[in-house]
């Protein structure tokens, strides 16, 4: 297994990007070039199962849908620190056990809390 | 130029304009959209200092979980109304002169001073490897590590508390 | 390190306890933790510098001094908010556990021996205090103060985390440690991004302290914010900040002494003339605070720019004094205007204490020693916070500075005595005010206190 590792072992990854933003840029533009293109009111009015559009895409959206986004952050970032965590689980021994314990109780407390709260029930 | 150079001039061009779009760009979505293309140019510096996990990191929660907040935010925010010229000219002098004069003195002081001698031979390069990352973390820096949840969990509370709507209240 | 570990642990209780049917059980609850945290506290009094957790935290008397007071000013505004009972839309278990939580930050920044602690500390003390200035969720002006203040606040964090990173570039380390030796190796020929870096962490910490130009938030999120939550800010960010600033120079940059002074000092100018200058002109008694508060900043600025071995004891008995004073009159201010909200006029201008000598005896004394102890009149703690200060400027050869400093404690009791004047020599028409007990305790102690130590200054330092 290759242990070491340089920037240069990510071109491989740099090649599969640029093939796929070349592959989306290309076919955006042979799209838009080989088809006929006919423009009017009508055609390119928004179009909601036949019924005439009404008011705006705006509207005010319920502020739970942020609630659990910023939920969701924090838990992201927390299991993201386990990651290193897992890589080095054989190394750390038991401190590095406790720690993370210590630390997850920490947040699982808080998730508790969030369940106790009730901020997880959508129908309130 | 070695091609590491080249392409660490091109990211660096690419982040700079990037973010500086982010500030010009008229629309806020397209300012959010230009925010993500700089967090995937400071990916791209990370790989070049051979930091993968940061990298990764970076794009997982930044250019995916914080800007979905960021739409959130601004899908919140009545952006109809067209009042943009709330800033007076003298304050527009004012940020040029004071943010000016600070370019002025970090140029300068970059100018002056030499930075971080490289030896090659002594230099590991598996430094920012994620092995030795967690090392770090959870050893030297297990109280700063620990005491992270702590602001987690100050955040939670703070966003339930000023997030959560009582029985009875509106919902937006 | 032990109130932190406590704390911790202790904030998520009072977080679950608020799960209980009675909320009678949080106040007394976190009066208890707070008093444990206290004895906690002094298990590692008198061992001489102790560091913690691979030289994270550093434990010696000063930065126990300085936990203490946070403790016993955490403990007193605790106190004053009788469990948030007369408020229906209150949630007391999350403003306790947050409370806690947020000294914790407190903590962390008193006793940092590592740039990183001192980092996660202001953002867990900071995104407390927006939270907490945003929790008046149905008032506006709240809901204005809290954005604001959040705005601003991750700014000066985005700048000192700046700053931080170009020091690290400069010295190859967090620790102050090692950066002390890399400044006192290298003397006047540091790197210019050191230069760079400090002034840069220096610019973040100052704007936690409201010192000037940092401090346009202040008055806006002070006014804005519940009168309760002001006080803790005001008291709490500001010793726990102070102790953060002198650590990091007197420890890490006395060497580059000559480097930083100018700046500092003329920050410190700066913040003596716009806190006492603008608050001559305003009329909202909290505002006015808001505004003597940077001006208090700028008294405790002159001690840390003269950095002398006076220091620590002159910026450890400053905030104590300016703590106690500040809390207390805050404590009258939201009788008063509790008062008056039930009569229906919200009213925090000084015009509310008009006449309050007249059926309020007690409060009227508590509001005028507090007054006269900010001022810095002779027999209060104040006089003797700033004679401190100042002798502290004198060893270092300040003088001008100091000039400047009482010209503008002059300017300070003309706005001190208004509110003086307006409780006993105005008439009004303020009916008896009922105390809670407890509450009249707490007021007494701190009055008993700020006299106590103008009398005997001697007394805080014989305890050092």
């Amino acid at each position: 297994m290759n242990t070491t590792y340089l920037p240069s072992d990510f071109l491989p990854i740099v090649v599969q990007f640029g093939l796929a933003a070349g592959f989306i840029v290309l076919t955006m533009i042979v799209t838009h070039r080989i088809g006929p293109s006919r423009k009017s009111k009508m055609k390119d009015d928004p179009f909601e199962c036949g019924i005439e559009v009404k008011g705006d895409a705006r509207t005010p959206i319920s502020v739970k849908y942020f609630l659990v986004a910023i939920l969701f952050v924090l838990f992201d970032v927390e299991v993201i620190f386990m990651y290193p965590w897992a890589v080095n689980f054989q190394n750390l021994g038991m401190l590095g056990f406790i720690e993370m314990l210590v630390f997850m109780a920490l947040l699982l407390s808080g998730f508790y809390y969030i369940i106790r709260k009730g901020v997880l029930e959508w129908e309130q | 130029m070695s091609p590491t150079l080249s392409l660490f001039y091109f990211l660096s061009f690419l982040t700079v304009l990037s973010a500086l779009m982010v500030v010009f760009a008229r629309s806020p979505i397209h300012s959010v959209l230009y925010l993500i293309l700089t967090f995937f140019c400071l990916s791209g510096h990370y790989i070049l200092l051979n930091a993968q996990f940061l990298a990764a990191v970076n794009i997982i929660v930044y250019a995916g979980a914080i800007m979905v907040l960021f739409l959130f935010v601004i899908m919140f925010l009545n952006m109809k109304k067209e009042d943009e010229e709330s800033k007076t000219n003298l304050t527009k002098v004012a940020a040029v002169i004071v943010a000016g004069t600070l370019g002025v003195i970090l140029v300068g002081a970059f100018r002056k001073s030499q930075v971080g001698t490289y030896n090659p031979y002594a230099h590991d390069s598996q430094v920012g490897m994620v092995e030795s990352l967690g090392h770090m973390l959870f050893r030297e820096y297990l109280l700063p590590f620990e005491l992270i949840s702590i602001l987690f969990l100050v955040a939670m509370t703070g966003a339930i508390m000023l997030g959560k709507r009582e029985v009875g209240e509106r919902h937006f | 390190m032990y109130p932190i570990v406590l704390l911790s642990v202790l904030g998520i209780v009072v977080l679950f306890l608020g799960f209980m049917k009675s909320k009678s059980v949080l106040l007394p609850a976190t009066l208890l933790f707070l008093v444990l945290a206290l004895a906690s506290n002094f298990i590692d009094w008198n061992q001489g510098k102790v560091l913690y957790f691979y030289e994270m935290l550093a434990v010696n008397n000063l930065t126990l001094a300085f936990n203490a007071i946070v403790l016993v000013s955490a403990f007193m505004i605790v106190a004053m908010t009788r469990g948030f009972q007369d408020q229906e839309e209150a949630q007391p278990a999350e403003y306790y556990g947050i409370m806690l939580f947020s000294l914790v930050g407190a903590f962390m920044i008193i006793g940092y021996e590592h740039l990183i602690m001192l980092f996660v500390g202001i953002e867990i003390l900071s995104v407390s205090m927006y939270i907490l200035t945003g929790s008046d969720k149905s008032n506006l002006r709240s809901n204005e103060a809290a954005l604001k203040y959040f705005l601003m606040g991750a700014f000066a964090t985005g700048i000192m985390l700046f700053g931080i990173a170009l020091l690290y570039g400069a010295t190859g380390s967090f620790n102050l440690t090692d950066i002390q030796s890399y400044v006192s190796i290298q003397g006047r020929g540091v790197s210019y991004i050191l230069y760079a870096g400090l002034l840069l962490l220096l610019i973040g910490m100052l704007f936690k302290v409201s010192a000037a130009p940092f401090h346009f938030w202040t008055p806006d999120v002070y006014d804005g914010a519940p009168t309760i939550f002001t006080t803790f800010m005001s008291t709490i960010v500001k010793t726990a900040g102070f102790a953060a600033i002198f650590r990091l120079l007197s420890h890490s940059f006395t060497p580059i002494y000559s480097f930083w002074w100018i700046t500092l000092a003329a920050i410190t100018v700066l913040t003596l003339l716009v806190g006492n200058i603008i608050a001559v002109y305003q009329n909202s008694f909290k505002r006015m605070l808001a505004y003597s508060s940077i001006s208090h900043a700028g008294y405790l600025l002159i001690a840390v720019t003269s950095l002398s071995p006076q220091t620590e004891n002159a910026i450890l008995f400053y905030s104590l004094a300016y703590s106690i004073a500040t809390i207390s009159a805050f404590g009258v201010l939201m009788l008063v205007s509790k008062k008056k909200a039930l009569e229906g006029q919200v009213d925090e201008s000084y015009a509310a204490f008009n006449g309050l000598a007249a059926q309020n005896p007690l409060l009227a004394f508590v509001l005028a020693v507090s007054m006269l102890s900010l001022a810095g009149i002779p027999l209060t703690a104040g006089f003797w916070g700033k004679f401190f200060v100042f002798g502290s400027a004198v060893e270092r050869g300040l003088v001008w500075m100091l000039v400047v400093a009482v010209l503008m404690s002059a300017v300070g009791i003309y706005y001190y005595f208004r509110a003086i004047i307006a409780a006993y020599l105005k008439e009004g028409d303020i009916g008896k005010i009922r105390i809670a007990p407890f509450y009249r305790i707490i007021l007494v102690v701190a009055t008993a206190m700020t006299i106590l130590f103008g009398l005997a200054p001697g007394i805080f330092e014989k305890l050092l």
